[in-house]
């Protein structure tokens, strides 16, 4: 485990404050990556490969949508058809949603709460080697005769049977499956702990990032759903292989079973999908409106209660099934649009009356809200069962959930990459070629997915490889087909930026966005053990307050008219509170003491008492 | 004339094109789609409205270095964005409630009563003389082919569909009925239609929505409606019978 030296008295110099526990040489390029267990290459590892797995993922979409452009098509035959669509929804969501928002944890929850490294470095190298034995396993389905798995990313038992699945290819989506599970489990272990327990001094929980917030929602929830998914891939593997029968029902096994244990993972899965985004598009929404997140306190439990309400929807996947009960699970579901509601006002009042720069990563994150706010009012309708009874398994929920994964979680992923690229790379992607991805990308994904809620509404079933041409479906497919091509295009401006960037950029400096959260106080890349020097910490935006000590973060309501007074002792040199701040902060290593007038979440003057919050690791 | 603008208006500016079905039971899903674009129409405006206007309004010239004002918490409004919300979803809820009340109750004595069996990949229908219709998928089919099973119901009378599958979970959809129910075995399905008479003499498509394997696509059906009075006559004349069909 990454430890932390005791903590030194506060005279010492900072730079000792952390302890090299993974001494020798850096290694670079192939070796970096095969022996590392640094949290920013494992993270890059992650996010590169599983960025890999989503280019091949949206290659067999467009295939898909060849198919789909006409009726009665035979481009494909049925079964290659099926593969891909199982596979396209596979990979997209096991191998790189959420892989790539892990990739994002392992980088940068470290970085943003001022620690060293991962909790546990050789057991986050493990998790990355078994993500990608998971995505070789289930996408080498392809390679044996029988093709690879043909059951729909949810592989509904009985259909999941010897007897009418037999091929290899679904054994091995199910070590697949397996191997992202545990993946996922261990990863989520290690984020949990390194936020517990690596925090800096005064980075109590609520001056936490946003994002780093949401990755730690988002591991929780891991950490309750992945397990059953394991283990229920397991019961299948033993119907198909030992004799047992859990799923099959001419032995006395319940199919409906297999969907209770899907889902009870399967929606949990959708906000695994998506908190890690939302925490995205929070960053970049804030830097970029040079503004604190508005609601800060409000956010952090709006994503609290939609981890804990997404624990119980699970059985709105199963609304026709008639084997739920509809009310309850009717009830909890439309209550997550609550919390989710006050994340769109928490967004909108952080760009109010700020100064809204329209850089790449802000066109990004305002193409996910939406995009993003589209997808939660067609979740409000599918969430009442009797419009569900209409619309489920067809093309609007295929619309739907596109809406939410690509126009939310997408959009975000690529407004967290163009932001956070100079921190990875230290160089900044090309503002125009940026801008034309975007352009690109929202003009290609609203063509391709917003005429799917009216195939839907018109009785075009999901995962059908061919369709009459007298349905009255032809121009909207057609119109879909186009867009697929121009959002497939959308990602070569994308990859000739990286390309260029990489080889010809110029090196921006540690902060090039003006960024308010820990990882924009080191070096870009960042330092093998990230920090040489932390500024004191006393609000969720310490970069900030150190670059900008005349505009930190208001105080609200009754506590407005102390801003005149701290101004008065700011300019008058006396520090009143510093020396309580600074002990409660248990020696936070920065010499700048200027604005220590305990702001951001500490308004009623329990700066100190927060601060005792942060020496968790005092132990 | 003035009644056909008046209705096209009325259809057009209230409902904001929201679906109609022919049975008596989506009645109560058109009322719910009526509910639901009250509020999410006006309501995705003004977020959409609020998010472009800040992105425009208060977009930084380049070169601009201005830093606004820090403010980061306002109860009240904080307090509002919460309960208006929790408002609207007890509002959605309670039509919600009542619409899948009466939308899943299932008649005690029904006028007619059919079991439907979902296959790998067809169809049978039973009526309760016996009459059975068996319809699947042939070796080489045509996804435009209008020879499919045909599942005949009266209009303007309570039919009681059981539905069973045979092997793999299958779903049985009508999209003019706003309708569908799974065929998953070892659950029993029921539910009731009552067709407008209006529609008696039209044919309606119907399909498997659940992904079921191979030919799935080609898993579909058609629903004769008929008049009441000649639909029993239709149904004797078939007493004992059985018709095959080979879809496509």
């Amino acid at each position: 485990m990454t430890l932390l030296q005791e903590r030194p008295p506060q005279h010492e110099a900072p730079e000792r404050r952390l302890v090299e526990i993974v001494p020798g040489p850096k290694s670079k390029g192939l070796l970096a990556y095969l022996t590392s267990t640094d949290h920013k290459q494992i993270g890059v590892n992650y996010m590169v490969t599983s960025f890999i797995m989503f280019l091949i993922a949206g290659a067999m979409a467009v295939l898909m949508r060849v198919q789909l452009a006409v009726p009665n098509n035979n481009f494909m035959s049925l079964e290659t058809y099926n593969q891909l669509f199982t596979m396209h929804g596979s990979i997209m969501l096991f191998l790189f949603l959420g892989p790539f928002g892990f990739g994002t944890a392992n980088y940068l929850v470290p970085l943003q709460i001022g620690a060293p490294d991962m909790a546990f470095p050789r057991f986050n190298a493990f998790s990355y080697w078994l993500f990608l034995g998971g995505c070789i396993t289930m996408t080498s389905g392809f390679l044996t005769s029988s093709g690879a798995a043909d059951w729909g990313w949810f592989a509904y038992a009985p259909l999941t049977e010897a007897i009418h699945s037999p091929g290899v290819g679904g054994d091995l989506w199910l070590v697949g499956v397996a191997l992202a599970g545990f993946s996922g489990i261990f990863t989520a272990v290690n984020v949990i702990t390194t936020v517990f327990c690596l925090r800096a001094p005064g980075m109590v929980m609520f001056r936490m990032p946003i994002f780093t917030w949401n990755q730690l929602v988002t591991a929780f929830l891991v950490l309750l759903a992945f397990p059953v998914l394991t283990a229920a891939v397991v019961l299948i593997w033993a119907d198909r292989h030992m004799g047992t029968h859990f799923f099959d029902p001419t032995h006395g096994g319940q199919p409906i079973l297999w969907q209770n244990l899907f889902w009870f993972f399967g929606h949990p899965e959708v906000y695994i999908l998506a908190l890690p985004f939302f925490g995205m598009a929070t960053e970049v929404i804030s830097t970029f409106s040079r503004k604190p997140v508005f609601g800060y306190k409000g956010m952090v439990f709006a994503t609290l209660s939609i981890g804990a309400l997404s624990m119980g929807v699970w059985a709105h996947h199963m609304y026709t099934t008639g084997a739920v009960l509809l009310p309850f699970f009717a009830i909890m579901t439309l209550l997550i649009s609550v919390p989710t509601g006050i994340k769109f006002f928490n967004w909108i009042g952080t760009m109010f009356r700020g100064s809204v720069r329209l850089d790449t990563p802000m066109l990004f994150a305002l193409g996910f809200l939406i995009c993003f706010l589209l997808g939660g009012f067609t979740g409000i309708m599918l969430a009442e069962p009797p419009l569900d009874f209409q619309l489920h398994d067809t093309y609007f929920v295929v619309a739907h959930f596109h809406y939410v994964l690509f126009g939310g979680s997408v959009f975000a992923a690529f407004a967290g990459i163009h932001y956070w690229f100079p921190k990875f790379t230290g160089k900044k992607l090309d503002e125009r070629l940026g801008k034309l991805t975007f352009v690109l990308m929202f003009i290609g994904f609203n063509l391709t997915f917003f005429p799917q809620h009216d195939l839907g509404l018109r009785g075009m079933q999901r995962r059908i490889a061919v369709y009459p041409s007298n349905a009255g479906w032809n121009f909207l497919n057609m119109l879909s087909s186009i867009g697929a091509f121009i959002l497939a295009a959308s990602v070569l401006p994308f990859l000739l930026n990286v390309w260029v960037t990489m080889r010809t950029g110029k090196k921006v400096g540690p902060n090039p966005w003006d960024g308010m959260t820990l990882e924009w106080a080191t070096e870009s890349p960042p330092l093998e053990h990230n920090f040489e020097f932390l500024p004191p910490i006393r609000s969720e935006r310490p970069v900030w307050d150190l670059n900008h000590p005349d505009h930190t973060t208001l105080p609200h309501g009754k506590h407005a008219h102390q801003v005149a007074l701290l101004a008065a002792q700011r300019a008058a040199g006396a520090n009143v509170m510093s020396g309580g701040q600074l002990t409660g902060n248990g020696g936070a290593p920065g010499t700048t003491v200027g604005p220590a007038h305990g702001n951001g979440g500490s308004h009623d003057g329990g700066g100190a008492g927060d601060g005792d919050h942060g020496t968790v690791e005092e132990a | 004339m003035y009644g056909l603008v008046h209705d096209t208006l009325l259809a057009s500016v209230l409902r904001w094109g929201s679906p109609t079905g022919v049975t008596q039971q989506d009645s109560n899903v058109q009322r719910l789609w009526d509910v639901t674009y009250y509020i999410a129409i006006p309501l995705g405006a003004i977020v959409i409205g609020l998010i472009v206007w800040c992105a425009v309004r208060y977009r930084a010239r380049p070169d601009e270095d201005r830093i606004p004002r820090q403010v980061q918490y306002h109860i009240p409004l904080e307090v509002f964005y919460t309960i208006v919300p929790v408002a609207l979803v007890a509002v959605l809820f309670v039509y919600t409630y009542q619409a899948e009340d009466n939308e899943d109750n299932v008649s005690p004595n029904p006028a007619l009563v059919v079991r439907v069996d979902a296959f790998q990949w067809g169809w049978r229908f039973t009526y309760p003389n016996g009459y059975e219709v068996i319809g699947s998928v042939a070796t080489e089919p045509s996804i435009n082919s209008t020879s499919l099973p045909v599942l005949t119901l009266p209009a303007g009378e309570t039919v009681q569909i059981n539905l069973y599958s045979d092997d793999v979970n299958h779903s049985f959809y009508v999209p003019a009925f706003l309708f569908k129910r799974d065929a998953i075995q070892g659950i029993n399905n029921s539910f009731d239609f009552n067709i407008d008479p209006s529609v008696a003499g039209q044919r309606f498509v119907g399909e498997c929505t659940q992904f079921c394997g191979t030919y799935h696509p080609y898993m579909r059906f058609w629903l004769q409606v008929v008049a009441k009075n000649t639909f029993s006559t239709w149904l004797s004349e078939h007493h004992g019978l059985s018709t095959t069909v080979s879809e496509g």
